[in-house]
């Protein structure tokens, strides 16, 4: 059919469609679909399509794209917990906003973010098919979030972009999705992708790091009695001290959400200091065969492992897998996830540049043992309180809690491929407590550190599950 | 079942018989030709540089030897910025005859004439790259520097937006300029932008005062003071890049005599936006007394009415509404984002309604944006939606377009176009109306017209004019700045369709309403607030 005669009849039965749509709660709508595909055949090829909600489609390109994302983390350069969970935050983000227009119900989070006010929309009359939005936002954000991962890996974002319609037809069939509507659906995807980049870069973390880092002033780290010095055996300089300053995504400033104050520090034998940091040098020395697993299974190192918002995510890409979850679920759950991962990050680092204490293996060194290291894992360099793992292992528990249920157990696969797992867990809680208390087992933070750092977790999760993602 | 189904289709079919009842769709208004003549017009001119080049490009127009045709001063960025007598013969083809004015310089980036010194000659002011240098006119499309003069600061910023307007018992204007990014930072330049300037008449009303910053600075690509509520008093209104700015948005700020601006908030009504703003253009579109504003985006254009009432400044986005995203092109094949920059609404084919002209063009070679981006010529139908015709009207260039101007060129009723083009010639297109390049027919009826009083803002900057069309009014605000780094001084055009016989009134600045006094069509007139109405007649 010439394209100005099929444009007119489509164009007046969509006009149709929409009022009869319109009266669905007058009318029940599967009677009006009917009726559609009696009454207007013409309509029917392109209809069903634009009348889709992206809840019509599976969470298959999602799951992939995480799948890259994670193995990404742990392959390109610079890519710490903190600067993970800052790029799976805006990965998150950018799902959610470019599908969320096939949302009903759902609205934009631009207005409750700091700093965006608002993002570009996608025009009513223009249909979009949101597994190609998806895709191209995914792969968009991933282009620019890892733009110094190798080459190599810049081609698997660039053939995983490519290679998702053919591997999920259901979702693609080329038969009802013209490629009008697919180039259109990429342009808007990409428009999304490039709206969110251009707020990010002003968050401070983009320039925190790695091979762009300029607008800082070197740091240099106060010094005094319990103060954080570099620490063995690499005794390297400290890790992204400006994070905390970052913009966050939901707490007002990283301020809003404060660890309880850690102890006194103190070197006298009957200190509630001295007593946690006993305890570090008792059990990174004499750890059962359980506690050092722990510690091993949730040490989540940079440049080994997606790192521990990685491994979190790992978690909820295969339950949503598992559940069949569709490409609205999945957009949601991994905004909310993200989001307060990310935020717990920049929590804690704000809490630990701040109050600067000592590590366990400088505290033990000096008070206990001049000749003690942890056997385990090497201590990170940058401060202690709070303990980083616990902070946003709290965050991401809790957020999980209220997606999946509380009482939701799950099998964790995260560290399949070294030979760590299956894990079963019995709820998200216990999960997250075990990633806490792992630091104490591999001698790298006092118990008050991950005690410390559960309620500033909670405190973040708490402000991103208040986030209103419907009107 | 089939009873069921039967009654369901039934129920369909009176459904689908209730679309009849709608309003049919309201036909496209006759279509205005143009023709390109930027060749034989002798018009020859590229916008060229870098990085610090990619916005900008901006052309002016305006009347420095009074024979009623507008010259044009287009900038050329690291090239040459050039001024041309326009030599065109009435209703002819247009005709340029390139001058030395005093006007040359390289580096610039936007050109805005107004009378600051009130002496009755347009003076010029140029963005750049750079220091900005604002020129006196001294008359027979002669001028001189008068930065120093004038004192207007040494500031090496990357300039990018202007606007002017008279406050309220001042003889000199107010002068605001928008500044983009720190230059010193090129590498990483987002949320680095610098804030916009304020220059207002010091003591002895003859240059300026220290300048005052308007901070935060959001990287403005277009400013504009307009009286927003009608209360009087023109705010100045901001559209900042997103893609540099931190924690940025649209800004209004409120410039009130003897006070600091102070910027609009939440409090105050104004509502948060963020887009990659580039260009503004004003126009009382829906007759309610109060200008609707369109600001160009990154495929995320604009359309703000005001919702809130004089009280409030809360605007509503209609451009949906009004058909008039234009997002995307919509010839060319090329299926990505459109990228806006001048935007102006003005009435081309003379109808009465006015209509609205966009100019696009790619940032570089951005390859997630359209390359074929073609200018848009949006007409304004009878249902006040707005209709895409840049194809039919032979306007849809596919260069890389920036700053643009519609102005009557030749004197014959109907406003030619300009468009100024990064890394490629400048164009200019003639409005043939209904008719060829040999024989120009006009469309409609139309009016022309220039306010001036005696001292001080002599143009009558801020004025607004109302047209009774026998019974429909259409009115317009006199404005300097806005568009994108393009501007305009001189007649101000509208379009009367088939009325012969209209009536105009003038709201002068600072004062109520004049009478009406009634004028012919297609016809000049000067409305001097001391001397009355006064038929023009080309020398």
């Amino acid at each position: 059919m010439k394209k100005s005669a099929w444009h007119l009849s489509n164009q007046s039965a969509q006009v149709w469609m929409r009022r009869a749509l319109r009266g669905c709660f007058q009318v029940p709508c599967v009677f009006l679909a009917l009726a559609t595909s009696v009454y207007l055949p013409s309509v029917q090829a392109q209809t069903p399509v634009v009348a889709k909600p992206a809840s019509a489609y599976s969470s298959g390109v999602v799951y992939d794209w995480y799948f890259l994302a994670l193995q990404l983390i742990q392959q390109t350069p610079g890519f710490s917990p903190p600067v993970a969970s800052r790029a799976l935050g805006y990965m998150g983000l950018t799902l959610y906003e470019a599908v969320v227009p096939g949302m009903p119900g759902y609205q934009s989070l631009a207005g409750q973010l700091n700093e965006l006010s608002s993002l570009p929309w996608a025009q009513p009359d223009e249909p979009l098919h949101w597994p190609t939005v998806a895709n191209a936002s995914l792969a968009t954000m991933t282009r620019m979030m890892f733009s110094n991962a190798t080459a190599e890996n810049k081609a698997r974002i660039d053939l995983l972009e490519r290679s998702l319609p053919l591997k999920y037809t259901q979702d693609f069939d080329p038969n009802v999705v013209t490629p009008e509507i697919t180039n259109r659906s990429e342009t808007f995807g990409k428009l999304m992708g490039m709206a969110i980049m251009t707020w990010a870069r002003t968050d401070g973390g983009h320039e925190a790091w790695g091979p762009i880092r300029r607008s800082r002033a070197n740091y240099v780290p106060p010094s005094g009695t319990g103060k954080w010095s570099a620490t063995p055996p690499a005794f390297a300089p400290p890790l992204l001290p400006y994070w905390g300053e970052n913009r966050p995504f939901v707490m007002k400033t990283a301020a809003d959400c404060p660890a309880p104050p850690p102890p006194e520090y103190s070197e006298e034998t009957n200190s509630a200091f001295y007593k946690d940091g006993l305890e570090v040098y008792k059990i990174s020395t004499a750890a059962t065969q359980e506690q050092r697993q722990f510690a091993l299974y949730w040490a989540d190192d940079a440049g080994k492992t997606p790192t521990p918002a990685g491994h979190w995510v790992y978690i909820a890409n295969d339950i949503l897998k598992a559940r069949k979850a569709n490409l609205a679920t999945a957009a949601e759950t991994f905004a909310r996830l993200n989001i307060a991962m990310s935020d717990a990050f920049v929590a804690a680092w704000y809490t630990k540049y701040k109050l600067n204490v000592v590590r366990p293996v400088t505290y033990g060194q000096v008070v206990i043992d001049s000749n003690w290291v942890p056997s385990l894992i090497p201590t990170p360099p940058f401060p202690d309180y709070p303990s980083g793992h616990s902070v946003q292992s709290a965050a991401a528990s809790m957020v999980l809690d209220r997606t999946f249920g509380a009482d939701t157990a799950f099998t964790d696969n995260a560290h399949n491929d070294r030979g760590w797992g299956p894990r079963t867990f019995k709820n998200f809680k216990t999960a997250a407590d075990e990633a806490a208390i792992s630091r104490l087992y591999a001698g790298i933070h006092y118990r008050f550190a991950i005690e410390g750092g559960k309620p500033q977790g909670q405190c973040v999760a708490a402000k991103v599950l208040a986030l209103k993602f419907k009107p | 079942m089939l009873k069921n189904t039967s009654l369901f289709l039934a129920s369909m079919l009176a459904l689908h018989s209730a679309e009849a009842a709608d309003p049919p769709i309201a036909p496209i208004p006759a279509i205005p030709r143009f023709v390109e003549e930027t060749d034989i017009a002798g018009f020859q001119s590229r916008f060229e540089g870098q990085d610090e080049y990619m916005v900008g490009g901006g052309v002016a127009t305006f009347d420095c030897d009074n024979d009623g045709l507008a010259e044009i001063y287009v900038t050329g960025g690291v090239n040459k910025a050039k001024f041309y007598r326009n030599r065109s013969a009435r209703g002819g083809p247009i005709k340029l005859l390139e001058e030395r004015s005093g006007l040359e310089l390289t580096n610039a980036t936007g050109a805005y004439p107004l009378d600051i010194d009130g002496d009755g000659n347009a003076d010029l002011v140029v963005l750049r790259v750079g220091e900005v240098e604002v020129f006196r006119g001294l008359g027979a499309c002669k001028f001189e520097r008068a930065n120093a003069k004038w004192n207007i600061p040494n500031n090496n910023d990357w300039h990018t937006a202007f606007s002017a307007t008279w406050e309220k018992g001042q003889n000199w204007p107010t002068l605001a300029f928008g500044t983009y990014y720190d230059r010193s930072k090129p590498d990483f330049p987002w949320g680095t932008c610098t804030p916009s300037i304020l220059l207002r008449p010091d003591v002895s009303g003859k240059k300026f005062a220290a300048p005052e910053f308007l901070k935060p600075g959001y990287c403005a690509l277009s400013m504009l003071f307009t009286d927003w509520n009608r209360s009087g008093e023109q705010s100045l209104r901001v559209s900042n890049d997103r893609e540099y700015y931190k924690d940025g948005q649209e800004q209004l700020w409120r410039v009130s005599p003897g006070q600091p601006a102070a910027q609009y908030n939440e409090t105050d009504g104004w509502k948060r936006l963020q887009i990659w703003g580039m260009g503004i253009a004003s126009h009382d579109v829906d007759g309610d007394g109060y200008p609707e504003v369109f600001l160009t985006s990154m495929a995320d254009n604009k359309f703000q009415k005001l919702e809130g009432g004089a009280s409030k400044p809360t605007f509503i986005d209609q451009a949906y509404k009004r058909g008039i995203t234009a997002h995307r092109p919509y010839v060319g094949g090329d299926i990505h984002p459109s990228t806006a920059w001048h935007a102006q609404f003005s009435d081309l084919n003379n109808d009465g309604m006015t209509d609205l002209f966009v100019v696009k063009g790619n940032v570089s070679t951005m390859p997630d944006f359209a390359t074929l981006d073609p200018n848009n010529l949006l007409l304004q139908q009878a249902d006040g939606r707005f209709a895409e015709v840049g194809q039919q009207a032979g306007v849809a260039s596919f260069r890389r377009g920036r700053g643009g101007m519609l102005a009557d060129l030749n004197g014959d009723g109907l406003l030619d176009m300009l468009v100024v083009n990064r890394w490629d010639r400048a164009q200019l297109w003639r409005n043939l109306g209904a008719g060829t390049p040999d024989k120009p027919q006009a469309m409609g009826h139309w009016l022309q017209l220039r306010l001036k009083q005696n001292s001080g803002n002599r143009d009558a900057v801020g004025a607004w004019v109302e047209v009774d069309m026998g019974g429909k009014i259409t009115r317009q605000e006199l404005t300097i700045g806005g568009g994108h780094a393009s501007g305009h001084l001189g007649w101000m055009h509208f379009g009367l369709g088939d009325v012969k016989e209209a009536k105009v009134r003038i709201q002068w600045p600072g004062a109520g309403w004049g009478p009406w006094q009634a004028v012919q069509a297609d016809k000049f007139y000067t409305f001097d607030k001391e001397s009355g109405v006064i038929a023009w007649r080309a020398p």
